[in-house]
């Protein structure tokens, strides 16, 4: 129960306590003297009385509101419990069919194959490929929503750096206009605390977006400053944009917009990417004009 | 005429889709494959085939493949173990070395590359003797790694290593004079294949060089396997 609210609900016994005392005391004029001693008591009695009833309602309302809070949470721990056993479940039931299936196919390549044959066999094997990045990613989700972060100073402007130079000699990212801009004046851009193995994912897996969603001939702005206690690191590109429509279903897993088609992915990026900057205690969020391109911006506490 | 007997392995996973597949490749490789489906005929086979290595699935009904390994290393017995992993959960996979597995490999995974790590096993162990996977103090020229402590010491002092590259020296340390690929350390140490994870290898591998003194142009600990990935070099011994 909070200071305040004691006092309001002391306020009736405290004001009728006074004013019987006074009363009985003739400080207050009372013409009806006779009554004066019961009037008090009654008045006293009665403040007294409804002080009770308004601690005892106010502490019933009180438990029922952390109650209430209490389910919510409860149900909302339940339905993480239950997502995470999903995942783990999901997981174990693909990968034993997936090693079967991959170990068929070895065996199958040892043996001397028609030409029509072998070509068929590699186009399944890299189907099986591709369910098996899915697992990988399905199951990076999970344990990251199990497993504690692994804390270590992280040096945010070198992990930019270079995240950059390698996907600036990845072949696809040929032709684009690809900057990175860090403040030098009048501090650098402060760490972060945090893993830098996932950060590091996470700024790879935006930046490789924006990648594959751009044409040679866009351009790529990597920008990031700190804002007081946070650091703000956008990622930035004049590519084709996402529908108004879409923005808010990027974030769902396995959802692939209707511009994705054709672009290779698994619909599990932007999900992990947002799981690892909020278990960072950051956020992110996205802007983007359908024709003018998209700019997403992650905020990570600095340390 | 000389005789020589292929090695013998025993592969244990209830998935008969997998031992179906995988016991005839394994044959192809030139071992002798006993294939059983239950972690209590594992342990009754391991007295009766005494197989030179132990394929061990974790997950399976009646008794799961750690507490075969657990039971087996209680007995004193030091048959080489790789465990077959499931939930590629880090905690889970330092667990799997502390407990006696020589080495493990993470579900789905490439028959070929399950050959070279039996293959690595079986030359690193001796008969008889436990691997260095369950010392719980190893030391190699002045630099000590206590696992269970999760600590390492150079020249007594202890040194500041962040988790990962404690993770992966201590993944180096226990399997020395082996050519480790970068996608084997990404599986065995991270648990999973990431984008420029060869990146994070060298990043990782770097801070350990620097912590360790040691140069990369005559390395005393971590040589560089140019195109391949990194081998540990210095001789390692067990300590108390």
């Amino acid at each position: 129960m909070k200071w305040w609210s004691w006092i309001l609900s002391l306020i009736p016994a405290g004001l009728s306590i006074s004013v019987s005392i006074l009363a009985t005391n003739e400080i207050i004029p009372n013409p009806v003297i006779f009554l004066r001693g019961n009037l008090a008591a009654l008045v006293s009695r009665g403040g007294v009385t409804i002080s009770i009833i308004t601690i005892v309602l106010y502490l019933i309302w009180n438990q029922s509101q952390k109650k209430h809070e209490k389910t919510i949470l409860d149900m909302q721990n339940q339905a993480n419990e239950d997502r995470r056993r999903f995942l783990q479940r999901l997981d174990h039931e693909l990968k034993n069919p997936l090693t079967a299936i991959r170990a068929g196919l070895t065996n199958i390549n040892y043996q001397p194959l028609e030409e029509y044959v072998a070509g068929e066999v590699s186009a399944v094997l890299a189907q099986v490929m591709r369910i098996n990045r899915l697992v990988a990613d399905l199951r990076k989700l999970a344990a990251l929503e199990i497993t504690p972060l692994e804390r270590i100073t992280v040096n945010m402007a070198e992990l930019l750096t270079d995240v950059i130079s390698v996907l600036e000699d990845q072949a696809n990212t040929e032709g684009r206009r690809l900057s990175l801009s860090l403040p030098n004046a009048p501090w650098p851009l402060p760490d972060v605390d945090g893993d830098a193995d996932l950060l590091l994912l996470a700024i790879h897996n935006l930046l490789d977006n924006s990648i594959k969603f751009t044409a040679p001939g866009d351009t790529i702005e990597v920008r990031a400053f700190d804002d007081g206690s946070d650091i703000v690191i956008e990622i930035a590109d004049t590519g084709p944009g996402i529908p108004e429509n879409e923005i808010n279903r990027v974030w769902e897993e396995l959802y692939r917009g209707k511009k994705a088609r054709g672009v290779p992915g698994s619909g599990l990026g932007l999900p992990l990417v947002r799981a690892i900057i909020e278990k960072h205690g950051g956020n992110i969020a996205l802007r983007s004009r359908p024709d003018q391109g998209t700019v997403f911006s992650v905020r990570l506490p600095a340390s | 005429m000389i005789m020589t007997s292929k090695q013998k392995l025993l592969l244990v996973d209830d998935e008969i889709a997998i031992t179906d597949r995988l016991a005839p490749f394994l044959s192809r490789a030139g071992f002798d494959v006993k294939v059983v489906a239950d972690g209590e005929s594992a342990l009754t086979e391991i007295v009766s085939f005494s197989p030179d290595l132990v394929i061990l699935d974790v997950l399976m009904p009646l008794l799961d493949g750690r507490e075969v390994l657990r039971q087996l290393r209680q007995k004193g017995d030091w048959t080489p173990v790789i465990l077959l992993t499931q939930v590629g959960e880090s905690t889970e996979r330092a667990m799997a070395l502390i407990e006696g597995a020589d080495d493990y490999i993470n579900k789905p995974f490439d028959s070929n590359e399950l050959v070279a790590r039996i293959r690595s096993v079986l030359r690193r162990t001796s008969p008889g003797q436990p691997p260095l996977t369950v010392a719980e103090r190893l030391r190699s020229n002045e630099l000590v790694v206590d696992r269970t402590k999760r600590r390492a010491y150079l020249d007594s002092k202890e040194i500041n290593l962040s988790p990962k590259a404690m993770s992966l020296l201590e993944y180096m340390i226990t399997h020395p004079d082996e050519l480790l690929t970068r996608e084997r350390i990404l599986d065995a140490v991270w648990g999973w294949d990431y984008p420029i994870g060869t990146r994070t290898i060298d990043t990782r591998v770097a801070e350990l060089r620097r912590v360790l003194g040691d140069d990369p142009s005559d390395p005393q600990y971590i040589e560089t396997v140019p195109g391949y990935g990194y081998r540990f070099v210095g001789k390692v011994e067990k300590t108390t």
